[in-house]
C-alpha cells in the first residue's frame, strides 16, 4: 500500500495527528498493532488537559489542545465529557508552597492563568478538602478535563471521514530502506510505502526507532488508577497532592463531566517496565491518602481500576524531531505519560510544520528536539 | 405485605422482629436483617429509583449484590439495597438522578487492610466450590473459600426441590436446601479451611492476591499460589423492548426473593425458556402460590427434562414452544408481555401474538458462566481452574464431581501427588448428560390387594432414587446404557407399598396402584403443594402430561416428613388410576391471554447495557459507523462501563455484532479489570463504608 505518510501508533498523538495531515490533502496511513484505535495508553489516561507545565514547548502545546478538544464538542457536534475545572495544586507544607510560589513566576512569565489561592478558596473549591495545615495553592482554571476515549473516537471518526487509511491488529516489525531514507513499512500482513513515517508508537516508541537503528530514551514506567461511581457533581478542579509518603509520590483526583472520581498515583518506588496489570498494592494505598486529605470520599464507590505506561524521557520531556540517521522518520514519542493532553496541539502543530515547515514552531523542535542533553527533569511532570 | 406464609416445603424463619423503617418519607416496614430491596418488593414496590440518564424505572434485578440497579440512599449514603441489612428507623430514599455524596467531612482513622494466606483460594461455595474445598482439605491444602452469601450452598440453598442424579453420589431425592448444609458441614469440619461467608471476592490481582469485602464491610487481602473459581453462572439477559423493566428478572433472583427471602414478589409471571432452570422457577412460583400465565420456548421441543416439563404441565402451566417475547410492556413496571410464535429464522410471527398481563417476566433462557475471575487470573498469569457452572453450565450433581476433580487438578499444579479417581470423570459425564431417549412404557394393570408401583418417567435422565430407597430392591434400572441414564422398571413382586419411592422421586413420576375387590383402584399420588382438601373431597386426576382424566375421590393424604412430600390416597376407576400421576393446581384462568394483543414499543429498544442504558439500536449504529472490530470501542457509548462491570452485555455482545452484520469472530473482546462489583473508596481505606448511616445508629 502506498501513502504519503505512515503513523505507526493510532493513540493519543496519531489519532489527531492523522486527521491533521490528512485535512491538509496528505494520504495517511495509520498502522496500529492493538485491535482497535486508542487501546494503548490513551485508554489508560485518566483525561486532565492542561497548559500549566514549567515547560515553553509543553505549555504552548497545551494551550493549542486546550483550544482544540472544546471545539470537539462546539464545532464538530461530538461530545467528549469536556469540562474546564482548572487544576489545583494543593500545598500543605512550607516546601510545597515555596516550590508552588516560585513556578508561579515562571508560568505567569509564560502568559498562563494561573495564580496563588488562600485555604478559604481552596476549601471552596474542593468542598469538605482538610483544612489542617492546609497553606493554600495554585490554582489555573483555564485547564480541564475530557474522557480521553470520547476524544479518540472523535478524531478516530474525524480521521476515517476525512479518509485516514487505519490498519489494526498490524505490529511493524520492519523498515526497508534506501540510503538515509526509510521506503517501507512491513507489518506481518502488508508492506506500507510512503514519503513519511512518524513514530508516534507510544510505550513502543523505542522499538520502532530501533528498527531504524536509531536510539530513542523513551522507557515506560507504569501507574495505576481508578474510577469510582457517578455522583452528583460537588468538585471542579483536579486536585494534585505532590507531597510524597513512604510508599507513593504524588497522586490526583477530579470530578469527571458525567460525575465519577477519576484517581491516579504515582508508587514509590517507580515501577519500570510494561507490566500493565492490576496489583493489591493500589487502591488500600491511593484510598488512605485519599480520604486523609478529603474525608468525604470515604462514601463514594470505586468501579473500576486499571494500569497504564507512563513513556518516560531522561527530563520528563516529550521527543519530537527527524532522526539523523533516517531523515524522513519523525519522532512524537515519549510523553511521559500526558499523551492525552499534549496529542491534539501537538498533532495540529506537526501537521502544520509537515506542511509549510516549522515556522513559529521552531522551538518546540529545539527543546524537544531527540538530540537534547536530557538533563534536568521537568517539575510538573 | 406480600409475604409467603404457607409453602409446602419453607417455613419462615422463627423470631422474626419486625421493624419500622420509612422509604421516601413514608411509613413502612420489614423484617430486621433482611435486605432492604426484599422489604420494599414485599410492600409492593416495584419502582425504587430512576435512572439518572433517562429517568426510567429501576429496580430489583439481579437480587444478588451484582449489579446496582436496586441502589437506594439509606441515612445519606448510596447502597445497593439487595445486600444492606434493614435496621429499625432507617431513612431509606429514592435514587433521584446521582446521589450526592454524604457531608461526612470528619477526620477517619484509617488502616491499612489486613492479610490472610492460604494455597488456595476458592472463589464460590456452591456444590462445586463446597465439594472441591472438601478434596483440598483432606489433602492438607490450606484453603480460604469466599462465598458473597451468608448461608453457604451457592443456588443449592434456593432449590427447594428434590434433586435427580445419583443417590450414592450425588444426594439425588434430597433437596438443594438439604445438600448444601451437609456439604457446607463437611467443609466447616476440615482444619485448614477458612470460610468467608457473606464475603464477595470484588478483585483478583497480579501479586496473587484477592480483595475480599469481608461482611460487605471490610476489605481484607487474601495471599493465595492458585485460585479454584467456583463462581455459578447467572441467567443470560435477552433482548426484547421491555427487557429493563422493574419485573424482568432472572429465575436465580426470582427464586432467591421466593425461596431465600419468603417475599411473594409476584401475583402472575411469564417464564421465557423452558430449561430445567426455566421449569423449576415455575414450579417454585406455583409452590408460592404465584399464577404462572405459561413458559414460552423459541425451540421446537423443551429443552429441559420431560420429568421436569410433564410436573409443571399437569399443574396448569402450559408451554409455548416456537414462541418468544416480542415486547414487555408498563409503566414503571411489568404489566404485561407479549408472545409470539416464531417462523424458521426464529422471528416472531407478528399475526400469532399475544398478550398476558403479568406482573413479572422471568428470564431463564440459558446461563452464562460467571468466568470473569477464571479469564482475570489467566491475563494475569495466575494459575487457575474453573469447576461447576463457572467451568461448564450443567446440574449440580455434576457441578459437586467438578469441584472435586478440579480441586486434583490444581492440587496437581501445585506439585501434589494425586492420582484421579477415574470414576469421578465417568460419572461426571453421566451426570451432566443431555436427556436421552423417550420410551414408550407398557401399560399397567393393577393387582387387586397387591401394591405396585407405576412410572411415568419416559425419558433418560441421570436418576436414580427410586431404585436405592426401595426396602425389598424391587425397582431396578432396566440396562440398557449401564449408567444411572437407564429407566426404572419394577421387578414385578415384593413391593410392600411403603410409598418410598412415591415420595421421592424428584419428578413426582411414581405412583403405587393397587386393584380394590369390589372394582376399582386406589392410586398414591405425590403432591408438592398446600393440601387444603379433605377425605371424601374429589379431586381433578391428570395422566403425565396433564390431560384431564376425571374424578377421583380422595381416601387418605398423609404427609412424608422426611421428602416434605404429601400422599395422596385416591380411590379411581382402574383405567384411571393406572394413568393418574398429578392433580390440578392452578385454574385455566391464570393463564389466559388478553383477547387482542397489545404492542407499543420499537424493536430496536431493546436494552443492552442496562446499567447505562443502551439500546440495541444505537449500538448496531455505532458499530456500522465507526467499522468497530473492538467490543472495548462500544465504551464510546459507555457498553460496559456500568456499576455491572459488563457482566449482563457481555453475553449480548455477539448477537448484537451479527444484527450490524459483523462477525463476532473478528471482533476483540471486552478487557476485564478489577473490580467486580463496586466498593467505598472508604472501606480499602480501612475507614469503614457506611460511616454515616452507621453512626447515626449506634
Amino acid at each position: 500500500m502506498k501513502s504519503d505518510i505512515v503513523i505507526v501508533g493510532a493513540g493519543s498523538i496519531g489519532l489527531p495527528l492523522s486527521y491533521y495531515l490528512s485535512k491538509k490533502g496528505l494520504k495517511v496511513v495509520v498502522l496500529e498493532k492493538e485491535a482497535s484505535w486508542g487501546r494503548g495508553q490513551n485508554r489508560a489516561a485518566i483525561g486532565g488537559i492542561r497548559a500549566t507545565h514549567s515547560d515553553a514547548a509543553k505549555i504552548r502545546i497545551g494551550q493549542e489542545s486546550l483550544d482544540i478538544v472544546p471545539r470537539l464538542e462546539t464545532e464538530h457536534g461530538f461530545h467528549v465529557e469536556w469540562k474546564r475545572g482548572g487544576y489545583l495544586f494543593v500545598a500543605y507544607d512550607e516546601t510545597r508552597e515555596n516550590a508552588f510560589r516560585e513556578l508561579l513566576s515562571v508560568q505567569k512569565a509564560a502568559g498562563l492563568g494561573i495564580d496563588w489561592i488562600d485555604p478559604d478558596r481552596v476549601a471552596g473549591l474542593v468542598p469538605g478538602i482538610r483544612r489542617e495545615d492546609l497553606r493554600g495553592g495554585t490554582w489555573s482554571p483555564g485547564d480541564g478535563s475530557a474522557s480521553p476515549l470520547l476524544v479518540a473516537s472523535a478524531f478516530y471518526k474525524l480521521a476515517i471521514d476525512a479518509g485516514v487509511e487505519f490498519r489494526f491488529g498490524e505490529t511493524v516489525g520492519e523498515f526497508d530502506r534506501e540510503g538515509r531514507r526509510a521506503t517501507r513499512a512491513r507489518t506481518g500482513k502488508d508492506v506500507y510505502e510512503a514519503g513519511l513515517f512518524i513514530n508516534a508508537a507510544g510505550a513502543d516508541a523505542a522499538r520502532i526507532a530501533e528498527l531504524l537503528g536509531e536510539s530513542l530514551p523513551v522507557n515506560p514506567d507504569s501507574h495505576e488508577a481508578g474510577v469510582t461511581e457517578p455522583v452528583e457533581r460537588f468538585l471542579g478542579p483536579m486536585v494534585v497532592d505532590i507531597r510524597p509518603d513512604s510508599e507513593s509520590g504524588n497522586y490526583y483526583y477530579y470530578q469527571i463531566a458525567s460525575g465519577q472520581i477519576v484517581f491516579c498515583i504515582t508508587p514509590k518506588p517507580q515501577a519500570w517496565g510494561t507490566d500493565a496489570r492490576s496489583t493489591s498494592s493500589f487502591l488500600p494505598l491511593v484510598a488512605r491518602r485519599m480520604v486523609e486529605l478529603h474525608p468525604r470520599l470515604a462514601n463514594v464507590k470505586v468501579r473500576r481500576t486499571w494500569r497504564g505506561l507512563y513513556p518516560m524521557t531522561p527530563d520528563g520531556l516529550p521527543v519530537v524531531g527527524y532522526a539523523r540517521g533516517t531523515e524522513n522518520v519523525l519522532a512524537a514519542a515519549g510523553m511521559c505519560g500526558q499523551g492525552f493532553m499534549l496529542g491534539p496541539g501537538l498533532g495540529k502543530i506537526l501537521a502544520e510544520a509537515t506542511v509549510n515547515g516549522p515556522g513559529a514552531y521552531g522551538f518546540i523542535f529545539d527543546e524537544l528536539s531527540p538530540y537534547r542533553t536530557f538533563e534536568g527533569m521537568e517539575l510538573l511532570k | 405485605m406480600d409475604r409467603i406464609t404457607e409453602h409446602p416445603v419453607l417455613s419462615p424463619k422463627e423470631g422474626r422482629v419486625e421493624v419500622r423503617f420509612t422509604f421516601d418519607g413514608k411509613p413502612a416496614s420489614g423484617y430486621e436483617g433482611e435486605p432492604i430491596s426484599s422489604a420494599l418488593v414485599a410492600m409492593g414496590v416495584k419502582r425504587f429509583s430512576s435512572h439518572a440518564k433517562d429517568g426510567a424505572p429501576q429496580g430489583i434485578f439481579c437480587a444478588n449484590g451484582q449489579c446496582s440497579q436496586c441502589a437506594l440512599i439509606v441515612d445519606g449514603v448510596a447502597v445497593k439495597s439487595c445486600v444492606t441489612a434493614l435496621r429499625a428507623g432507617m431513612d431509606v430514599r429514592s435514587v433521584e438522578g446521582l446521589p450526592p455524596l454524604p457531608l461526612s467531612d470528619g477526620p477517619r482513622e484509617l488502616a491499612k487492610p489486613r492479610r490472610v494466606s492460604c494455597e488456595v483460594l476458592v472463589i464460590g461455595g456452591g456444590p462445586s466450590g463446597l465439594a472441591a474445598t472438601v478434596e483440598l482439605g483432606k489433602l492438607g491444602i490450606a484453603v480460604v473459600l469466599a462465598d458473597d452469601k451468608a448461608d453457604l450452598g451457592g443456588k443449592l440453598v434456593l432449590q427447594t426441590h428434590k434433586f435427580f442424579g445419583s443417590e450414592a453420589d450425588c444426594y439425588a431425592g434430597t433437596r438443594g436446601v438439604d445438600i448444601a448444609r451437609k456439604l457446607s458441614d463437611q467443609v466447616k469440619a476440615l482444619p485448614g479451611v477458612t470460610v468467608l461467608a457473606n464475603s464477595p471476592v470484588v478483585g483478583l490481582y497480579a501479586d496473587r492476591a484477592a480483595g475480599v469485602l469481608v461482611d460487605y464491610r471490610d476489605y481484607v487481602l487474601v495471599d493465595f499460589k492458585a485460585v479454584l473459581v467456583a463462581a455459578g453462572a447467572r441467567e443470560r439477559s435477552v433482548l426484547f423492548p421491555g427487557n429493563d423493566l422493574p419485573g424482568v428478572f432472572g429465575a436465580g433472583a426470582f427464586q432467591t426473593l421466593v425461596n431465600r427471602d419468603l417475599v411473594k414478589c409476584s401475583k402472575r409471571v411469564l417464564v421465557l425458556g423452558s430449561g430445567n432452570v426455566g421449569l423449576i422457577a415455575a414450579y417454585h412460583a406455583l409452590q408460592a402460590g404465584i399464577e404462572v400465565a405459561g413458559i414460552v420456548e423459541i425451540l421446537p421441543q423443551v429443552n429441559g427434562y420431560k420429568v421436569h416439563a410433564d410436573k409443571i404441565v399437569r399443574a396448569g402451566v402450559p408451554v409455548y414452544l416456537n414462541t418468544t417475547i416480542v415486547a414487555v410492556e408498563g409503566e414503571g413496571r411489568v404489566e404485561r408481555v407479549t408472545v409470539a410464535e416464531v417462523d424458521e429464522k426464529r422471528r416472531p410471527i407478528l399475526s400469532t401474538a399475544r398478550t398476558y398481563e403479568v406482573d413479572t417476566v422471568l428470564v431463564a433462557a440459558g446461563l452464562s458462566p460467571c468466568d470473569e475471575f477464571l479469564r482475570q487470573a489467566r491475563d494475569f498469569d495466575i494459575p487457575a481452574v474453573a469447576a461447576g457452572d463457572a467451568e461448564e453450565i450443567a446440574e449440580a450433581s455434576s457441578a459437586m464431581f467438578g469441584g472435586r476433580i478440579a480441586a486434583l487438578a490444581l492440587a496437581k499444579l501445585l506439585g501434589r501427588a494425586v492420582e484421579l479417581d477415574e470414576s469421578w470423570v465417568a460419572k461426571r459425564e453421566v451426570l451432566r448428560s443431555r436427556p436421552g431417549d423417550t420410551i414408550v412404557r407398557e401399560p399397567v394393570v393393577p393387582e387387586t390387594g397387591t401394591w405396585k408401583p407405576v412410572f411415568h418417567c419416559v425419558q433418560e435422565i441421570p436418576c436414580d432414587p427410586c431404585t436405592t430407597v426401595c426396602p425389598t430392591h424391587s425397582i431396578a434400572l432396566k440396562p440398557v446404557r449401564g449408567s444411572i441414564m437407564d429407566l426404572p422398571r419394577y421387578s414385578g413382586k415384593d413391593c410392600r407399598g411403603c410409598n418410598a419411592c412415591v415420595a421421592a422421586c424428584p419428578g413426582l413420576a411414581v405412583s403405587l396402584v393397587k386393584g380394590l375387590d369390589g372394582g376399582g383402584a386406589e392410586v398414591v399420588l405425590p403432591f408438592e403443594f398446600p393440601a387444603p382438601f379433605e377425605p371424601g373431597s374429589k379431586l381433578a386426576l391428570l395422566d403425565r402430561e396433564g390431560a384431564s382424566l376425571g374424578e377421583g375421590e380422595l381416601v387418605k393424604k398423609v404427609f412424608n416428613r422426611k421428602y416434605k412430600t404429601w400422599l395422596l390416597t385416591v380411590a379411581a376407576p382402574s383405567e384411571i388410576a393406572v394413568r393418574a400421576i398429578g392433580v390440578r393446581v392452578q385454574s385455566e384462568a391464570a393463564t389466559r391471554s388478553l383477547p387482542e394483543p397489545r404492542v407499543e414499543r420499537l424493536s430496536d429498544e431493546a436494552i443492552v447495557c442496562r446499567c447505562e442504558r443502551v439500546t440495541v439500536g444505537e449500538i448496531v449504529r455505532y458499530i456500522k459507523e465507526y467499522r468497530v472490530r473492538d467490543a472495548n470501542q462500544l465504551k464510546t457509548l459507555r457498553v460496559g462501563m456500568g456499576a455491572c462491570g459488563s457482566k449482563t452485555c457481555t453475553p449480548l455482545l455477539p448477537q448484537v455484532f451479527r444484527q450490524a452484520g459483523v462477525d463476532p469472530a473478528e471482533v476483540a473482546g471486552l478487557t476485564l479489570r478489577p473490580l467486580s462489583i463496586e466498593v467505598p473508596l472508604g472501606t480499602f481505606a480501612g475507614a469503614g463504608p457506611l460511616a454515616a448511616g452507621k453512626d447515626r445508629m449506634k
